[in-house]
């Protein structure tokens, strides 16, 4: 009898349930290796002293239980250095600064280019050309080209004004009007506080693209007839965006949203290259400082960005995983 | 999609013009690239030769012959292209999987997926090196950077294609099955021709992801397996010196993937809306 019920059972578990699950066995056990090793890892060098380089004291240079420090690194990160707290300020405002700003410019963009005119494929493939260029790439070439103050675009623009308004100032009746201008000091995205916001320009102008590209693919889809009704009903541009083409758009957002907050949390190359000593960081930038000897405090703001990560990723999944699943 | 023959003269004239204006000034900081890398470094900083100058193709004649370029070209297009199959052939089948046989705890999987990409990578690169390079010995290999990008594209990856395989109708699937096709002929002949077009995205996206990755590649590789990224953090000089040099390097590292981009146009706009449109 046992024999005889065999080959269904077997059949049937193997097809449900057992097949599904093996096929999903791979990308789940190598996602966890990747986390939890690593992870595993920061965890039990953020309770011990571990330095790269230690002349007083050579036993810290070597990972081992007995240099144990329970929560003494967490404690030194959240009181004693004093970059932290302005590390975790500035990745949530370059984060929420670059969300707002692509999403009303990706917005804007979309709705003005939802309609034909001439040229209007050459238009898209300029507009999405930023979304493709390599974060490093990007981070130099508005730092350095664009932004210095001296060598940049900015700069040559700034003096290029200077010299302009200094000519005017030369002619007989005008000039003494002209003589009030002030010379214009170019900006120098290079100060600790500007330089967050050559981070957040530089980002803004690579993700604006991607809100571009999903707002505008939403918007072909949106319910022309119920629009025309609305214009047959009075309804002006402005009262159509905001009852009709919004609403459509709110998943797409909600994407955009999730996406970019996955991606600009853990910026990195641009926060680098545009605040290389100048003393403006965020998180995993604060990390890598740390990183250079005491691997102990940096393996402890690493578990602090994990927990803002996740407070993030709650809040976010919150907001936006409902309407992903349905 | 509305034409502008509704609205008036001035609106016909107007908002094209706007649409020009904008997408030219989206371009211009690439434009401004590939002008400068045809200047010499001497040229690129003085503001009388900004727009009127000698071209030279000096920067790309010695960035192909005194930085290896094609070195670090070619190791970008390797590990790139295995990430990209690597992550399809695990992707592939979790995402069916999630798709068509879901489970109690299929959402719950999917997040967390999606949760290990907001670990900052600075967090765990001490433990990533002090690993590949003291116990595993596998330090700058192609192999460490292929895993490495494969994992770190691969939620993405199952996301974009789990909301593929969702919208195919349940019913073909099953009537194969009603003819006696196995999972793998099912994969083979009935999802992968469906979702031919989503898979293909999926790849692209993926691909580009791990072409522009500068963090780990830079971090886990010297010479042997270094790609483009790293080429252009070794020639990151301070501030404002050799600007024509870097434009080129940058220009010549970007170049492929933007016109790969702008192929590849319209297959890219279904695959980056993770199904928020329909």
């Amino acid at each position: 009898m046992a024999r005889q019920m065999k080959p269904g059972r077997f059949y049937k578990p193997m097809s449900k349930r057992t097949l599904p699950r093996l096929l999903q066995t791979p990308a789940v056990l190598l996602l966890l290796f990747w986390m939890l090793i690593p992870l595993g890892m920061t965890l039990y060098f953020s309770f011990i002293r571990y330095v790269l380089n230690s002349l007083r004291k050579p036993e810290w240079t070597t990972p081992s239980l007995s240099n144990w420090r329970g929560f003494g690194n967490y404690e030194y990160v959240l009181f004693n250095a004093k970059d932290f707290w302005l590390a975790v300020q500035n990745s949530l405002f370059i984060v929420s600064s670059v969300i707002v700003l692509t999403v009303v410019l990706g917005l804007a963009i979309a709705v003005l280019i939802n309609r034909s005119f001439p040229g209007q494929g050459i238009v898209r493939v300029l507009l999405i050309s930023p979304f493709f260029v390599m974060p490093a790439v990007n981070a130099v070439l508005w730092i350095n080209m664009i932004l210095d103050p001296v060598l940049g675009l900015n700069g040559l623009a700034v003096e290029g004004l200077n010299a302009l308004v200094g000519g005017l100032k030369e002619f007989p009746v005008l000039g003494s009007f002209f003589s009030l201008w002030p010379e214009i000091e170019p900006i120098s995205f290079r100060a600790t506080q500007t330089s967050a916001y050559a981070v957040i320009i530089m980002v803004t102008w690579q993700w604006t693209p991607f809100a571009i590209l999903i707002f505008m693919t939403s918007l072909q889809s949106e319910d022309q007839q119920q629009k025309e009704a609305a214009i047959l009903d009075g309804a002006g541009p402005w009262s159509q965006f905001r009852n009709l083409t919004l609403p459509h758009l709110a998943r797409p957002i909600a994407i955009v949203v999730m996406i970019q907050a996955i991606f600009h949390l853990s910026l990195y190359a641009e926060i680098e290259i545009v605040s290389r000593g100048n003393g403006n960081k965020n998180l995993p930038y604060l990390i890598g400082d740390f990183a250079t000897n005491n691997i102990g405090a940096a393996s402890a703001t690493g578990i602090f960005a994990v927990i803002l990560a996740n407070i993030v990723a709650i809040f976010l999944l919150r907001m936006v995983g409902k309407s992903l699943m349905d | 999609m509305s034409t502008y023959s509704q609205s008036s003269n001035f609106g016909k004239v107007f908002w094209p013009v706007l649409a020009w204006t904008v997408a030219l000034i989206f371009f211009f900081p690439i434009f401004w690239l590939i002008f400068t890398s045809f200047k010499t470094d001497a040229d690129a900083v003085k503001p009388d030769h900004l727009f009127i100058f000698q071209p030279t193709l000096e920067n790309y004649i010695n960035m192909t012959e005194n930085y290896d370029y094609w070195r670090f070209a070619i190791n970008s297009v390797i590990t790139s292209t295995f990430a990209t199959i690597l992550a399809l052939i695990v992707g592939v089948p979790a995402a069916y999987a999630m798709a068509f046989n879901p489970s109690r705890h299929t959402k719950d999987i999917l997040v967390w997926m999606l949760s290990t990409k907001m670990l900052p990578a600075a967090a765990v690169l001490y433990p990533m090196t002090f690993l590949t390079k003291n116990f595993l010995d596998v330090y700058d290999t192609h192999f460490l950077v292929i895993m490495v990008l494969c994992l770190i594209n691969l939620p993405i990856v199952i996301w974009m294609l789990f909301t593929y395989f969702k919208e195919i109708p349940r019913e073909i699937i099953e009537a194969g099955k009603m003819d006696g096709v196995s999972t793998w002929g099912e994969i083979k002949d009935i999802l992968i021709p469906l979702a031919w077009g989503g898979v293909a995205s999926t790849a692209l996206l993926c691909f580009i992801f791990c072409w522009n990755e500068a963090y780990w590649t830079v971090r886990l590789t010297t010479t042997e397996a270094a790609t483009l990224s790293k080429l252009i953090e070794g020639n990151r000089a301070p501030e404002g010196l050799f600007f024509g040099r870097l434009s080129a390097v940058s220009a010549a590292a970007v170049g492929p993937i933007v016109v790969l981009g702008w192929f590849c146009q319209k297959q890219l706009v279904k695959g980056l809306t993770f199904g928020a449109v329909k």
